[in-house]
């Protein structure tokens, strides 16, 4: 669903790429956590899907299309196909539940009576019956982010892409959306999430990306957030999504530990 | 549903941003009447040429009724009178001046009359008897103005001999000079207004930054998404033009029609509904004025 060949992104030439040679693939249908310190490359990953960006070199396929080869008039049709959750939800305050939702819909053209029928299905999804008449202040943090994720639903993208969608909720209420992302992800939706939060990513057990300065150290299924392989010396070899081996990390280097970087 | 909703963005987008909005419809309308100030006065120019102005210079007006020059003294102009002239005009020494030369009679000058004073109440109280007929002569030369008013002032039948031009070429000239004035103070406004109109798309695209930046993400076309504020300054111009119109016709109206013209009855001016031919003008312009100004703006500050 997503594959990154070779993909590297320069923001400025005179400081290291904010992603290096990144060669990728996560399937449809999959959920993937992508992990890594603050400037490891987990938004610039993120933009590359979405082309808000343009990768320096290399390809970026979404849905089996380059997205390099998509025309600026076609983006809006490369983005309907992908739902978007952020840390800091990005509801209009002035409108509620309902018509947050509904905005989505309203901007692609959806007719009224879709509108009507689906908002309510897709709320009910993520577990908001009854608040549609809410305003987003009159919400709790977890309910305005369930909003959000309903709002990138609820036009049926194959892919949702959450950059720290628990970055501002407590454990409990965090535990919560990521009951909503595994119920849209079992329903078929490819789900990545750049995350900081280790408990979630702890409990979950789905596939790990890590990447550390542009670069992807760890990619297992399954796996924790620290790396379940213990680092024995040197020998430690780390093998990314093609089976290439990568390089052992340099002396020094440390892997974030849970409750660093937390924001 | 797609129409309702970027109506109702153009709304809550007019409405958020009231001031800035007025600020923009008074400049286009201040712009504006400066430009349709200056179509007025060339329409008044033209409406003061008359049918001859531009086809003749010089006018031979023969005897009527009431005429008391010397020339008069037999009573109006006879047949032979008027054929003498007319064989005068083509003889070789005044043939030489002359490119042609046309005779109006009293009901062709009536006719060219009721036009050009179509607006003015003394239409009604002139006849066909009254206006003199006349030879209207296009010069080879306007400058050689006097051979012709020497030659025929003085024959039988000739009221007088008028270089319409000399009279009125001064009252053109200024104003002329009016209307570039005008157009000048017009520029610098619209220049005004096209920098306020970009600033208010500016100040409006980033007070809806969260809007637009969601509707980006959902994939929202481009259309959907910079419609609403293209359309907020094409109003918002559009309205300054009508208010311009309404107050070019008003001038026409009241001042031209109600006072002007009882002022100097024999003086043919515009009708308030000649001025409306301005008004489309005036729309399209302030409208693709705010439409062009707003596109460039967003194009550099709302990220697509």
């Amino acid at each position: 669903m997503i594959r990154f060949e070779n993909v590297t992104k320069v923001y400025d030439q005179t400081a290291r790429p904010a992603l290096d040679d990144i060669s990728l693939e996560i399937d449809r249908g999959e959920f993937a956590f992508l992990v890594g310190a603050s400037g490891s490359g987990k938004s610039t990953f993120l933009r590359l899907v979405l082309k808000e960006d343009r990768a320096s070199s290399g390809a970026v396929y979404v849905a089996g299309q380059n997205v390099a080869k998509i025309s600026s008039w076609r983006v809006p049709r490369l983005r309907r196909g992908i739902g978007v959750v952020f840390q800091d939800f990005r509801l209009l305050p002035q409108k509620n539940v309902f018509a947050n939702v509904a905005f989505a819909m309203q901007v692609i053209g959806k007719s009224r009576s879709v509108i009507r029928d689906t908002v309510p299905e897709v709320l009910k999804t993520v577990g908001l019956e009854g608040k549609e008449n809410r305003l987003p202040h009159e919400l709790s943090g977890g309910e305005q982010q369930r909003v959000a994720i309903a709002r990138a639903v609820v036009n049926r993208p194959g892919i949702l892409l959450a950059d720290e969608p628990t970055g501002n909720l407590d454990p409990t209420t965090s535990m919560g959306i990521m009951g909503v992302l595994d119920k849209i992800n079992q329903n078929g939706t490819t789900v990545v999430m750049a995350t900081h939060d280790d408990d979630i990513v702890n409990e979950m057990r789905k596939r790990v990306v890590e990447l550390k300065n542009g670069v992807v150290i760890r990619d297992e299924a399954k796996a924790l957030y620290t790396s379940m392989i213990p680092v024995v010396g040197q020998s430690r070899r780390l093998k990314d999504a093609s089976g290439r081996d990568l390089a052992p990390p340099a002396p020094g280097d440390r892997r974030p530990q849970a409750g660093e970087e937390r924001r | 549903m797609r129409l309702a909703f970027i109506l109702g963005e153009i709304g809550s987008g007019l409405r958020r941003n009231v001031s800035m909005v007025v600020s923009v419809i008074l400049v286009t309308f201040v712009s504006l009447t400066f430009v349709g100030a200056a179509g007025m006065l060339q329409l008044q120019i033209n409406q003061m040429k008359g049918y001859w102005y531009d086809k003749v210079q010089v006018a031979i007006f023969l005897c009527s009724d009431g005429s008391t020059a010397a020339g008069c003294a037999t009573g109006p102009v006879t047949p032979e009178q008027r054929d003498n002239l007319q064989t005068l005009l083509e003889s070789p020494a005044v043939a030489q001046y002359v490119n042609d030369f046309q005779f109006e009679s009293k009901e062709e000058a009536y006719k060219h009359f009721k036009d050009q004073f179509s607006n003015s109440p003394i239409v009604d109280s002139v006849t066909p008897d009254q206006l003199p007929a006349s030879f209207r002569i296009n010069m080879k030369d306007p400058e050689k103005y006097q051979i012709i008013s020497e030659t025929f002032a003085s024959q039988p039948g000739v009221e007088t001999v008028i270089d319409q031009r000399q009279l009125l070429e001064r009252l053109f000239s200024a104003m002329n000079a009016a209307s570039l004035v005008a157009v000048s103070i017009a520029g610098v406004m619209i220049v005004c207004a096209i920098l306020l109109i970009a600033t208010t798309i500016r100040l409006s695209a980033f007070s809806r930054r969260r809007e637009t930046g969601i509707m980006r993400l959902v994939g929202a076309s481009k259309m959907v998404i910079q419609l609403p504020f293209i359309l907020e300054g094409v109003i918002a111009a559009v309205i300054g033009a009508a208010l311009a119109s309404g107050t070019l016709w008003a001038v026409a109206h009241f001042f031209l029609g109600e006072y002007l013209s009882k002022q100097y009855p024999d003086t043919a001016f515009i009708s308030p509904g000649q001025t409306l031919i301005l008004a489309p003008a005036l729309l399209i312009l302030g409208g693709s004025l705010a439409g062009i100004s707003s596109l460039l703006t967003l194009r550099r500050y709302l990220k697509v």
